[in-house]
């Protein structure tokens, strides 16, 4: 077993898919929960303290997010109190807190996502799709990188030239489009040299292939079996209605039969499964060091 | 084995009326190490490009190349791309993807090669170089010299026979350029590997070349072992110029038996040939200018609050009309300095004066009005407009202001404009802003010798009009050749300084060749004209040149 994050990208990409794609489509407070508590752990255990600040602002947008709902929705039976002659209802503010669950576990998910899909495993998957596609994709990221150095290099001179004369933002302004237009003349120049690099090497003669550093091996199969597996059950038992849930006008879930229970254990194995491989590496490494 | 036989070949631009090659005829066997030299525009790149198919100009041919027998057009696709490798001068824009081992993989995806192939093929090449530390690195971290190396290994990876390599080390650093000389060497030996090298810089090339070919107006004329080239010399004395120390000295002396390539053997035969009574030629001595141009004092600069210091406690003095020289490795600092200097870096400690007043203290730009202007290592950053007049209209420059003859060149654009010119048209317009101090990166970045020479005359002419020139510059030769005073320049502290003939016979290493030829023989020889000189002032010894 491997750590999460060294399985292969496409494995990854659909572990990442199936597990917010149930979270967005469902408020179930109880896959919410579960949605909730995977994406918050992986990202801890893959952060610690670090990103600490980063927190308090989810937190400022869920509250936000929770509190909206009952002030713009007044449906449901149970009043709470009333503002302005409007009534504030329980049932609101428990669809509001789901809602607002779901967005935050979502984009937990997703801050996760963005850590481990660097832009090489990306590329992969666009490889996957395209050869070509990912060779421009490549090239446009070199591209930026230098374009941007380029012009701040001609930004350096020229201010050293005396092209920016007076400190006022027009003149600033000024300056900066002559040098916007001249790193356009400077970028089909010098893509003449990076096309004679290509042609030289044979760029164009025919079928490309798409070299990637990474592998498909028995233990990504097994990975994306399982992910496939759990969300399949987990799709079963909400298509049977299993995991429904009313809000209004009272808030009502949907009889805990043992379909429901698959579906419960399905996702919450699904959410889990990053951590139980960090787990497990973590207690393997140990043993590992143990012999060292 | 014959690898490659040119026969016959000229080519003409479309929109020229003179071919640039002219019947030109060569056979090239197989493990030959070539050099191909010539002053700028000769039509040597324009040969090199005429033997890879894929990068042939269009315009009027004549002649035939074969690859190992067969003509280069009819070669397979594949075996045209695979076979003869090519290396070019910039090495920015040659890299085509984002990541080091992409990179090495392009020229192997374009094969349509299976992932295990190209696999295997990326990890011998990237040990071979020695790429395995950054092999995942992104291409823009990396230096000049690794970005060449890079390249180099780009095109091996796909098993070339024929390697052509256009100024391939003209970018880089006296440090790279010797490892990527090195490595080519290395490739020519160890893989039997065919290389034909188009290069300024010959110091080291023309001991380790098998042939040197010499072409001049399209033609070529000298094709054989570096050593006759001496008592056969046709390519004109502005090239003469770029050749080994140790042989400019021996045929200006006019010496006999064999000619001497490298510092040993130039030593060797210095020994042999002259004895060493007068040690010392007589020199004025330098005193400066009182005024201070640019001051330094302690002075720290980093480029992020939790980067290390690239400026740490830095001290300088340079006085009002002197052309001092700044040396030092790559990534030392030292253009920084001129950042500083100019205004647009900002150090967080210590005092920059320039003439005596705080760099703070010139408010609204005023720097930059007659006072102080830099000229930076790329100097296409330099221009803004379409064409050479605009550019020079721009500057406020009227037709017969040029300070040289810029008049054949107005209607080009200034991108079109070969490596010297567009070095010239830059000072140009630099010049036009009348700085008091003028701040050069690397003006001698890519130039032949002939060019190099343009520039130390320019410099001199600056110089007498009561222009301070600060350089910062890797090319030692240059230094003690134009130089008042030189400094070295160290992590981030100039660390010595003095007059170039005793500044550069301190060093032992970051030193001219002239210099280390005459160490310990005569004293302060840093210039082949010293070396002349004194061995002109010595008598020869007694049968001295037999060898």
């Amino acid at each position: 077993m491997r750590r999460f994050e060294e399985y292969n990208p496409v494995s990854v990409a659909l572990y990442f898919a199936s597990v917010t794609g149930i979270a967005m489509f469902c408020l179930n407070p109880i896959l919410l929960v579960l949605s909730l508590l995977g994406s918050l752990s992986l990202f801890f255990l893959r952060n610690g303290r670090r990103e600490g600040r980063s927190h308090l602002a989810y937190l400022g947008l869920f509250l936000v997010l929770s509190l909206v709902n009952p002030l713009v929705s007044h449906n449901g039976v149970t009043v709470l109190f009333v503002i302005n002659d409007s009534p504030i209802t329980a049932e609101a503010l428990a669809y509001g807190v789901a809602a607002a669950g779901m967005v935050i576990s979502v984009l937990y998910w997703f801050r996760s996502f963005t850590q481990i899909m660097t832009a090489e495993r990306l590329l992969y998957l666009f490889g996957k799709l395209s050869p070509r596609l990912a060779l421009v994709l490549s090239m446009g990221l070199r591209y930026v990188t230098l374009f941007q150095a380029q012009a701040r290099r001609v930004r350096q001179t020229q201010t050293a030239l005396g092209l920016y004369k007076e400190d006022n933002i027009l003149d600033h302004m000024r300056g900066s489009l002559r040098v916007w237009s001249v790193m356009v003349t400077w970028a089909l120049e010098n893509g003449i040299v990076t096309a004679d690099s290509m042609a030289a090497r044979g760029y164009g003669i025919g079928k490309r292939s798409h070299f990637s550093r990474f592998t498909f091996g028995r233990g990504d199969w097994i990975l994306l079996v399982i992910t496939a597996f759990l969300f399949m059950m987990t799709c079963v038992s909400a298509g049977m209605g299993a995991l429904d849930v009313m809000f209004y006008p009272s808030v009502r879930m949907a009889p805990r039969t043992p379909v429901a229970w698959v579906g419960y254990a399905s996702y919450g194995i699904l959410v889990l499964l990053p951590i139980m491989m960090e787990g497990v590496v973590k207690i393997k490494w140990k043993s590992f060091v143990s012999k060292i | 084995m014959e690898i490659l036989r040119v026969e016959d070949l000229s080519f003409t631009y479309p929109e020229r009326e003179s071919p640039t090659v002219r019947e030109v005829s060569l056979s090239v066997q197989e493990g030959d190490f070539v050099l191909l030299c010539g002053a700028t525009g000769s039509g040597k790149s324009t040969l090199l490009r005429l033997l890879k198919r894929e990068l042939s100009p269009i315009g009027r041919k004549s002649g035939t190349v074969y690859y190992r027998g067969t003509l280069l057009e009819q070669l397979e696709q594949s075996v045209s791309a695979c076979s003869v490798g090519f290396v070019a001068q910039n090495p920015e824009q040659q890299i085509v993807t984002d990541r080091v081992w992409h990179e090495l993989a392009f020229g192997l995806e374009n094969m349509n090669l299976p992932q295990s192939v190209i696999a295997r093929r990326v990890a011998e090449m990237a040990s071979y170089f020695g790429i395995e530390h950054w092999y995942d690195k992104q291409v823009s971290e990396l230096s000049g010299g690794q970005k060449q190396l890079l390249n180099l290994a780009s095109v091996m990876v796909m098993g070339p026979d024929l390697l052509i390599l256009d100024e391939p080390t003209a970018q880089l650093d006296p440090i790279a350029a010797s490892d990527f000389i090195a490595t080519l060497k290395k490739l020519n030996r160890d893989l039997s590997l065919t290389v034909i090298l188009v290069e300024h810089r010959l110091e080291e090339l023309i001991p380790i070349c098998d042939r040197l070919l010499v072409m001049d107006g399209g033609r070529l004329v000298h094709d054989g072992t570096p050593r006759d080239m001496v008592s056969t010399w046709k390519g004109g004395e502005p090239l003469w110029g770029s050749m080994p120390a140790a042989a400019r000295i021996y045929r200006a002396l006019s010496g006999e038996g064999d000619c001497p390539l490298g510092v040993r053997e130039g030593r060797r035969w210095m020994e042999r040939t002259f004895e060493n009574r007068v040690r010392r030629l007589p020199r004025a001595p330098y005193t400066p200018a009182a005024a201070p141009a640019l001051e330094f004092r302690q002075v720290f600069m980093r480029y992020q609050r939790d980067l290390p210091d690239v400026l740490r406690g830095m001290d300088l003095c340079i006085f009002e009309n002197e052309i001092f020289c700044l040396l030092g490795g790559n990534g030392s600092g030292k253009t920084t300095v001129l950042g500083v200097a100019a205004g647009y870096l900002k150090h967080y400690r210590g005092d920059v004066k320039i003439f005596g007043k705080k760099l703070g203290e010139y408010k609204n730009q005023s720097l930059y009005r007659e006072c102080i202007s830099l000229l930076p290592q790329d100097v296409q950053t330099v221009f803004l407009r379409n064409t050479v007049r605009e550019e020079l209209a721009d500057s406020g420059l009227g037709e017969g202001e040029f300070p040289f003859d810029l008049s054949a060149l107005v209607e080009a654009h200034p991108y079109d404009l070969s490596g010297g010119e567009q070095q010239l048209l830059a000072l140009a317009k630099v010049l036009a802003t009348r700085p008091r101090l003028l701040l050069m990166d690397e003006p001698t970045k890519g130039l032949d010798a002939e060019k190099k020479k343009r520039m130390a005359e320019i410099l001199r002419d600056l110089k007498a009009k009561g222009i301070t020139v600060l350089i910062v510059t890797h090319d030692v030769e240059f230094a003690a050749e134009c130089a008042d005073r030189c400094a070295l320049f160290f992590r981030g502290q100039v660390v010595s300084h003095g007059i170039p003939s005793e500044f550069f016979s301190e060093n032992h290493f970051y030193t001219t060749a002239t210099s280390r030829m005459t160490k310990g023989y005569f004293d302060g020889a840093v210039t082949v004209e010293d070396a002349v000189a004194l061995c002109r002032a010595n008598e020869r010894r007694e049968g001295g040149t037999v060898c």
